[in-house]
């Protein structure tokens, strides 16, 4: 993974062990990466300056994963968005599209994924 | 209220009582030096109609053995006995037209030229009186009307078999794509260890043939197990074609690599250059990903594969071959069936996928019968006005 600019990155997957190994594999890159294992704990640990880069599943507990990149950028964090999923139907790509992610289907092809967030 | 079969049912309905038997054994003398002349008009004008003709694959042959059978099948109209018996191999012969995918209509259409042929051979009969003569034909119309009652029986039956599959296969699709999406998740979690761990090891230099060993099996293992979640979640639903001209050896060339056979499994492609096939090229690597990954379970991972890419006439074809024991004649008709499996760990969903996107394509899928190993064949019909 070429390393590129350092970014703060947020991801978030109600699984905490892919949502850990996520974070561990985009950290080797160098970016300062924090973990959620929800929209509302990932919405807890927004802060300032706001996350570059938020890599969510689209399907969370309560909260979306695409309604979590739209409550971000309604809050103004000009938030560079991608939506994880292992449903690929037509329903989920249109609705992260419509939320103005990029979306990544599962299994998660890092290399790609590496490249979106340096994107 | 007395339970009545098929046969008894549609004979009550129509009112085709013992005296319709007698009325037409009584008119096959007169009739049978002429069934030659019906059936050669049949078959005239089936080859008129460029539909119908459609019909007929086999040439010349196949029309001269049709013909013999045509000929009992006028012959025992007849001559009945009208029981039971003549109702199983009436229906028998339906099976058939289904198992064609014949038409519907060109039973009617069909059906018409023997009675109107028949017809005209009993009016213009001297020997039969006006009595005779009204009665053999009522009775004609109304075991042709039955025949009709009894070939659509078959296809009604045929349709009744297909939606009970399609209902079960849609809620074990739903109860299986729930499971594998639920699947997907812990999957990623071992792969992305993987990668994690491989990685690390790079970063310590650390260098050990059978940690590289473990790890490579890790992570080909849940590539299996993701492909097989893939099957099902594309069993489970039916994703929109999109075909396009596509050219053929980049195509099977793509296809091998994506199956990720191991080495002792040797493949050999036979594309004549400037194959185009006229295919969706992603749902159609999965059918040739799928029999790939067949023929090497087939041969114990070990032998060697024959892919052929090929034009016949408007048609795309693709053969895959392979050097294993072969399918056993008695399971050859129920392999493609969703759920069915010949292998100890088969799923039963490969082939049921394949067959899918083949019928998608409104093409075929079938196992060839060769000498050595199995043959499968894809063939797929141009889409109309693509003009490849």
């Amino acid at each position: 993974m070429a390393t590129g600019s350092r970014r703060k990155i947020l991801v978030v997957d109600d699984n905490v062990g892919l949502a850990e190994n996520i974070a561990e594999i985009l950290g080797m890159a160098g970016h300062v990466i924090e973990v959620a294992a929800s929209a509302e704990e990932a919405l807890s640990k927004v802060g300032s300056p706001p996350p570059d880069v938020v890599v969510t599943d689209y399907r969370l507990p309560g909260i979306s994963g695409a309604a979590l990149v739209r409550r971000l950028r309604q809050d103004g964090a000009p938030v560079h968005a991608i939506i994880i999923s292992a449903h690929t139907d037509d329903g989920t790509v249109e609705d992260a599209r419509r939320a103005g992610a990029a979306f990544v289907a599962k299994p998660i092809d890092f290399v790609a994924l590496g490249r979106l967030v340096e994107g | 209220m007395q339970h009545l079969s098929f046969l008894e049912n549609v004979k009550a309905y129509v009112g085709f009582d013992d005296d319709a038997s007698v009325a037409l054994r009584g008119g096959h003398p007169v009739i049978a030096p002429h069934f030659g002349a019906i059936i050669d008009d049949f078959y005239d004008a089936i080859e008129a109609h460029p539909g119908a003709r459609a019909t007929i694959t086999g040439g010349a042959t196949q029309i001269q053995r049709l013909k013999g059978s045509l000929l009992q099948w006028i012959d025992e109209i007849f001559r009945g006995p009208h029981d039971q018996a003549y109702f199983e191999r009436r229906a028998r012969i339906g099976r058939v037209h289904v198992r064609i995918d014949l038409p519907q209509m060109y039973m009617f259409t069909a059906m018409d030229r023997i009675r109107v042929g028949s017809a005209e051979v009993i009016r213009n009969e001297r020997s039969l009186d006006a009595v005779k003569s009204r009665e053999l034909l009522t009775a004609l119309h109304k075991i042709l009307d039955i025949e009709l009652a009894i070939m659509l029986e078959t296809y009604r039956e045929d349709l009744l078999t297909k939606n009970r599959t399609a209902e079960r296969l849609a809620t074990i699709g739903q109860f299986a794509a729930g499971i594998g999406h639920e699947l997907r998740n812990p999957l990623g979690v071992i792969e992305s260890s993987a990668f994690l761990v491989t990685r690390r090891l790079e970063q310590l230099q650390i260098s050990d043939a059978s940690l590289s060993k473990h790890l490579e099996k890790i992570t080909l293992e849940v590539q299996r197990s993701n492909r097989t979640i893939s099957d099902l979640l594309e069993l489970a639903r039916s994703k929109p074609l999109n075909r396009r001209p596509t050219e053929a050896s980049a195509f099977i060339a793509r296809a091998v690599a994506a199956t990720g056979l191991p080495p002792s499994v040797e493949v050999d492609t036979m594309v004549p250059a400037g194959t185009i096939l006229d295919v969706d090229p992603d749902q159609l690597t999965r059918v040739v990903t799928n029999l790939l990954l067949n023929a090497s379970q087939a041969m114990r991972g070990s032998g060697r594969v024959f892919i052929a890419a090929r034009r016949e006439g408007n048609r795309s074809v693709i053969v895959v071959r392979d050097e294993g024991p072969g399918v056993p004649t008695e399971l050859r008709a129920r392999i493609f069936e969703a759920l069915f499996t010949t292998k100890a760990k088969g799923n039963g969903i490969g082939l049921a996928l394949c067959r899918r996107i083949c019928e998608a394509h409104q093409g075929t899928i079938t196992l060839d019968s060769s000498e050595v190993g199995a043959s499968f064949r894809i063939t797929i019909p141009d889409q109309s006005g693509l003009g490849v």
